[in-house]
Parts: C-alpha cells; structure tokens; sequence
C-alpha cells in the first residue's frame, strides 16, 4: 500500500524540469520534497494530481495502491490537497464547507453531529454556523485540513501548507497537522521551502533545478 | 462626470412624465399593437439574456482552463469591437431564405428555390433573440474571463476536484455562486440592452408590430402629444420589464444558494459533458467569424445566385461608391469621445481610488430609447442639436462607463508602492502620475481608447436623433439601408463598421506593443 512515482519527466517549451524522477511513499510516511523556486515542485503535484497545464508535457507513471493512475481524472484519484491558501469557499459556513468532503455515506443528522464531532476534537466546538472569512489564520487552516482528511483520501499532498502562518502559530499548526495526517496511515508528500517544516527523523528528497 | 450625466437625468424626469397619468396608461392598453409588441420584446430580452448566460456559462465549464480557453479568451475582445447593427446585418445573411444556410443545405436537400423561411424578420423575434443572445455571450465571456483570472479560482477548482467531485457539479455547487455575484452588472448591462434595443430590432425584429422600443421610439418621435405620452410610457414599461426580469434572475441565484444549503455528500456520477467543448465554441465564436465572412463577400458580389456557395461576378463597384464623410464621421466621433472618457476616467479614479466601479453599470442598466429623448431635449435647451460636441457628449454616456469597467481593475492592482518609492525620490503627485503611473498603464490605457472607440462606432440611437440626419455615420446609414436597401452597399458600410474598431484594436494594441518593445516587466 503506497504513493509510487516512476520515470517521471516533465518538459515545458522543450526545457526539462523534471527527469526520470523516483519516489515511492509507503503508508504513515510524510516525505518531504525540498528544491529552489522553480525547480518543479509545484509542476510535480500539478502531474500527481492530474493537473497539469497543457503547456507542459510529461512522461512516466503513478501508481496509488497498486492502482495505475496516470489516466485518471482528478476527482477520481483519491488524493487530497492541502495548498497554502486555506481555500474555504466563502459563500458557505463552516460546517457546509465540510459537509462538502463528506463522503455520502454518512447521512441524514450524523452528517451535522459527525462535523461538530470533528470541529470539536480540534478545538473548534460551536464554529459550524461560522463564517470561514470570521476565523483566525489557524482556525482557517485547521478548517481547511480537516475538510481534506473527511473526504477520506487515500493519499495526501501539502502544498507548503504552513507558509502563510506567522512564525508563532507555524509550528503550533505543523504538530497538529503532522498528528491528524500520520493518523491516517496513508502516503503523504509536503513541499516547502522551510527546513523547519521537515518532521522529525522525516524522509527529504531534494528536487534540483534543472539548467537551461 | 456631472456634465455628462446630470443634465440627462434631471431631463429624464420630463420624459417620463407624461406616463405619470392613468388616462395614459389606458390609452396604452387599447393599443393593438402593444401587447404583440410587449411578446415580441419579453422573447428577445428574455431569451436572448438567458441563452447568453448559458452559451458563457457552459464554454466555461467545459473549457476553462484548458488552452482552448485561453485561445478563446484572447480573441474576445475582436469580438467585442464587432458593433451590434453590423453584427445583425451579417447574420441576416447566414439566416435569411437565400441566406448562407439555406445555401450550405440545398445540396442535401435538393432545393433549387430558396425555403420558405420567415427569417430573419421571423413572427416570434426568434432571429433577434439568437444575434442578441450571441453578441451578449462574448460580453459575458469577457467579464467571466476577468473574474477567472484569481489563481484561487484555479485553486477552488482543484481542491474541490480532489474531493471527488466532477467539473460540472462543482461549478454548480462551488464556483457559480461565488462568481455569479461578480457578473450581475454586466448581466443587467445585457438585459437593458437587450430590453431596449432599436438598431438591432430594425435589421433582424418583425415590424407589425415592432418589439416595444421601436414602438416606443416612433412614438417619442411623433408630433402629436398623445402618441408622444404613449411614447413616455413604454418608456416607464421598458424599465418595469427590466426591474421584472432582474428580480427573477435574482431569485433564480437565491434558489441555486438555497438548494446548496447542505452538501449531502452526493458525487455525481461524472460523464462527458453533453455540450463537449467545440460545439458550443464553435456556435459562439464561428457565428462572428462567419457574420463578417459574409459582409466581405456581398461587398464585393455582382451576382450571387441560389443556391451557389460563392458569388458567379466579383465587383468592387459598392465600395467605389462608398461615402467617406461617413467614415470621416464615425472616426471623428469615435477618436473625440474615447479619448476623453480615458482622460475623465484616470482623473475620476485618481482622485476616488477606493469608490467601486460596479456602479458604473447603473448607466448602461437605463433603457437608452427615453435616455436618448432626455440627452435631445437637454441638447435643444442649449442650442447644439446637429453638432459634433452634442454627439460626443451624448456618446460619452456609454462610452464612459465601459472605459471605466476596462481601466478600473488595472488602476486598481496597480501595485502603489511603485508610487511611494518614486514620491520618496522627490517628485510631486502629478510628475510620478505622468511619468511612472501613466507608462507603466500603458497596455490597459490602449485597451480602453479601443473599447471606447467600439462602443462609440456601435451607437445608434443617439448618433441618429441628435444628429437629426445632418451628421450620419457608418452605422445609422447600414441600419438605413437595411429597410430594403441594396445588399453590396449595406454589406460595405456594415463592414467597414466592423472593420473600423478591429483596425482601432490593432493599433492601440501594435502602441502598446511598441512601448514595450525592450521592456518584459510591461508586457
């Protein structure tokens, strides 16, 4: 059971940004990936996501629990994303914005006592009716997590998910968010620029920019 | 900004009085014309307003943000420069029985007459609902286009995709709401428009009777005070029709929110979209490549028989014939109110930074039939009537306020620090205005002379009362000659109608280019 990443090669206006890259995260393991503005971090999720502008052309495979994905639309991929803006949508509340993930199954009133549930084990009791524009920049950020983690992916990817926080609240966040994720045992693969965001003992993969 | 619009308002009062009387509205209902009149305009305005924002809609759902989404994007603002008499005239061609359909048709079907159609003056106003709704899409396209440029957006989209939905759900559930709001005014722009158009109803609308603006035209031109009060009250009716149809829509947007309360978690099961992408491209965009593909080929055909696909005799004799007064007008006009709705403009957003544009919409959500009236007794008050100045000013009245919508986003991100850093070097206000702000504007200021100038080529109504046919342009004479003119010389001057703003757009945007030549921050 894991996230794997083979021969990946991704070319923009016949200039390489990534070539025949490797990687493979096992369950419970956050990997970091590390690199210079432009060496293709941000490429590289777009590819893992099934993103991709069609400016770029790219090679090689995904794999996801044994399952090719490599042409699979994105909502069909089971990967969540965490990106650095929290990315509520403001014309719902709270609760509606996490009612969004939630997966069908869950129905009827379990789906409002399963969300204050949620809102409740991480501090946020009472915050189901609340506008997302009312709260704080920690507040949103666990908001935003948590709306990843209910649609119950099977891998995650943190989009340098902590570079917006003040330095105080960053690592207060980082150990919160690092405890919910490892708690899924799924893949997960941060990106960042910051050392600080690397958790402890973590596995960090280096991207290089390549030269023109 | 007050010379341009208080006088017309405070003279709209007495348009519109004359309706303030029961007697009036009585009159009105005896009409037989009118309820025939009131059908044929609640079809196109409706329709057209609706079909538009669906024909917008569902390219951006199946395109954005694909490459065919940018391509498209990028050609909008052709698009947008083709004036709406010219527009009509061109697909009064592709419509018409010996029109370039029934032409493309008639070797399957083996027609060697030309169908029996009713088009384009068809008995429902179905012809001007379709060029209205057509025209209106790129419009809306346009402002979609704007909205969509937020990175956050793209994002929206992503994060909401990774949470298993597909694309059209998500764009009913989670992008519509939060962009509808943001083309609300541009929507009601497009249904007073639509509500009250004359030179388009002329060309392609039924004429027994008339949709109610050209009825009420007629009757605010007649003589006789009763047909004149009539006239004041379609008026007041144009602008309860408007009011009528913006409370739908508003409850329309309320009852999508509503049925979004709760997410039930539901995933729609995802399946290509029925309208795939080219299809509805194609629909939107070719129409315009086509209409102007006609008007070329008119100009120049002798004969054109049906059901042949290309004219049997070129001739050039229509353009030989061409009257250059009527370019020379049309330029005049066009050059004098662009210019000076961008100098108003930058001073207007100069001097009230924060005060938000949409307001600005409220101009172009008035019906323009008893706005026109109100800018003509204004004119006769100070004795301009028939003058250069008196045209220009009544121009600016639209001109303006999409000058404005085109720069104010611009002026707006323009990062202000590049002015604190240039005041910290010594200069005064006005020298970092004239020589950092005004360059660095330099792309979106072109922009906006060549919007401007479109929308002065594309006015009708006022251009033809006050110039009270001693001064013509481009466009009243194609919307002339359409009663029944000669098809060669009605092709010429709706061409170079259309062909004047898109030569307007290309030297405004070859400006921009020039200036920035050796300069990649400015592009």
């Amino acid at each position: 059971m894991m996230l794997q990443l083979s021969q990946v090669s991704i070319v923009k206006n016949q200039q390489v940004l990534i070539k025949d890259f490797n990687l493979t995260i096992p369950n419970g393991e956050i990997v970091t990936l590390m690199g210079a503005s432009g060496s293709g971090k941000s490429t590289l999720l777009s590819w893992i996501l099934g993103v991709l502008p069609e400016a770029f052309q790219a090679q090689g495979h995904l794999q996801l629990n044994g399952q090719v994905l490599d042409h699979i639309p994105i909502e069909k991929r089971c990967i969540g994303i965490i990106f650095q803006e929290d990315l509520l949508f403001p014309h719902w509340n709270v609760g509606q914005n996490l009612a969004f993930a939630l997966p069908k199954t869950v129905q009827g009133k379990t789906r409002r006592e399963r969300i204050e549930q949620v809102l409740e084990q991480v501090g946020l009791a009472g915050f189901y009716e609340r506008d997302p524009a009312t709260l704080s920049g920690g507040q949103r950020s666990r908001v935003s997590v948590l709306r990843a983690i209910l649609a119950e992916p099977q891998a995650l990817l943190l989009d340098e998910p902590f570079a917006k926080l003040d330095r105080a609240l960053r690592s207060q966040v980082r150990e919160w968010v690092f405890t919910q994720v490892q708690a899924l045992n799924i893949p997960v693969l941060l990106v960042t620029h910051d050392e600080d965001d690397v958790p402890l003992g973590g596995r960090v993969v280096e991207l290089v920019a390549k030269e023109e | 900004m007050s010379v341009i619009f208080l006088p017309v308002l405070w003279a709209l009062g007495g348009v519109l009085q004359p309706a303030m009387n029961l007697a009036v509205w009585q009159a009105l209902c005896q009409e037989p014309q009118v309820f025939g009149a009131l059908r044929h305009t609640l079809i196109s305005a409706l329709g057209s307003t609706v079909l538009a924002l669906l024909l917008a809609i569902s390219s951006v759902i199946a395109l954005y943000p694909s490459r065919i989404w940018q391509w498209l994007t990028r050609r909008l603002a052709v698009l947008l420069a083709f004036p709406h008499a010219a527009f009509a005239v061109g697909l009064s061609f592709l419509i018409a029985p010996t029109g370039f359909i029934a032409r493309l048709l008639a070797p399957l079907l083996e027609w060697t007459n030309p169908p029996l159609w009713l088009t384009p003056q068809d008995p429902y106003a179905l012809s001007l609902m379709l060029a209205l709704a057509l025209k209106e899409s790129w419009f809306l396209l346009w402002v979609l286009a704007a909205a969509l440029q937020q990175q956050h957006i793209l994002r929206a989209l992503h994060v909401a995709q990774s949470l298993g939905y597909g694309r059209l759900q998500i764009w009913l559930q989670v992008l519509l709401p939060q962009v509808l709001p943001r083309l609300a005014g541009a929507l009601a722009a497009v249904l007073a428009y639509s509500v009250s158009v004359v030179d388009m109803a002329v060309i392609l609308a039924p004429s027994t009777p008339p949709p109610l603006a050209v009825l009420g035209w007629q009757w605010l031109h007649d003589n006789d005070p009763h047909y004149y009060a009539l006239g004041s009250a379609v008026s007041v009716l144009l602008m309860l029709i408007m009011v009528g149809i913006s409370l739908m829509g508003w409850l329309g947007y309320k009852l999508l929110v509503l049925l979004n309360q709760t997410p039930s978690g539901q995933r729609w099961r995802t399946f290509p979209l029925p309208f795939k992408a080219t299809g509805i491209v194609s629909l939107v965009v070719l129409s315009g490549w086509l209409a102007l593909l006609l008007l070329a080929l008119w100009s120049v055909a002798e004969q054109w028989f049906f059901p042949d696909l290309l004219p049997q005799r070129w001739t050039l004799k229509a353009w030989w014939q061409f009257d250059g007064s009527l370019l020379g007008n049309t330029l005049l006009l066009g050059a004098a109110s662009s210019v000076i709705a961008v100098i108003v403009t930058l001073i207007w957003l100069e001097a009230f930074p924060q005060l938000s544009s949409e307001w600005w919409y409220g101009a172009l959500c008035l019906p323009a039939v008893p706005l026109v009236v109100a800018q003509y007794t204004v004119v006769i008050r100070f004795g301009l009537e028939s003058t250069y100045v008196a045209l220009v000013w009544s121009h600016l009245w639209w001109v303006l306020p999409y000058v404005l919508l085109v720069l104010a986003g611009a002026y707006r991100s323009f990062d202000t620090r590049f002015e604190i850093a240039a005041r910290a070097l010594g200069y005064a206000r006005w020298q970092v205005f004239w020589r950092v702000k005004l360059p660095m504007l330099g792309r979106p200021i072109s922009a906006a002379v060549a919007v401007g100038f479109a929308v002065s080529v594309a006015q009708y109504l006022p251009t033809v009362m006050l110039g009270a046919g001693r001064i013509t342009t481009m466009t009243t004479e194609a919307v002339a000659l359409s009663a029944g003119g000669n098809r060669r010389t009605l092709a010429v001057y709706a061409l170079g109608q259309a062909l004047l703003p898109w030569l307007v757009f290309m030297l405004m945007s070859s400006l921009a280019f020039w200036q920035a030549r050796n300069r990649r921050g400015l592009k």
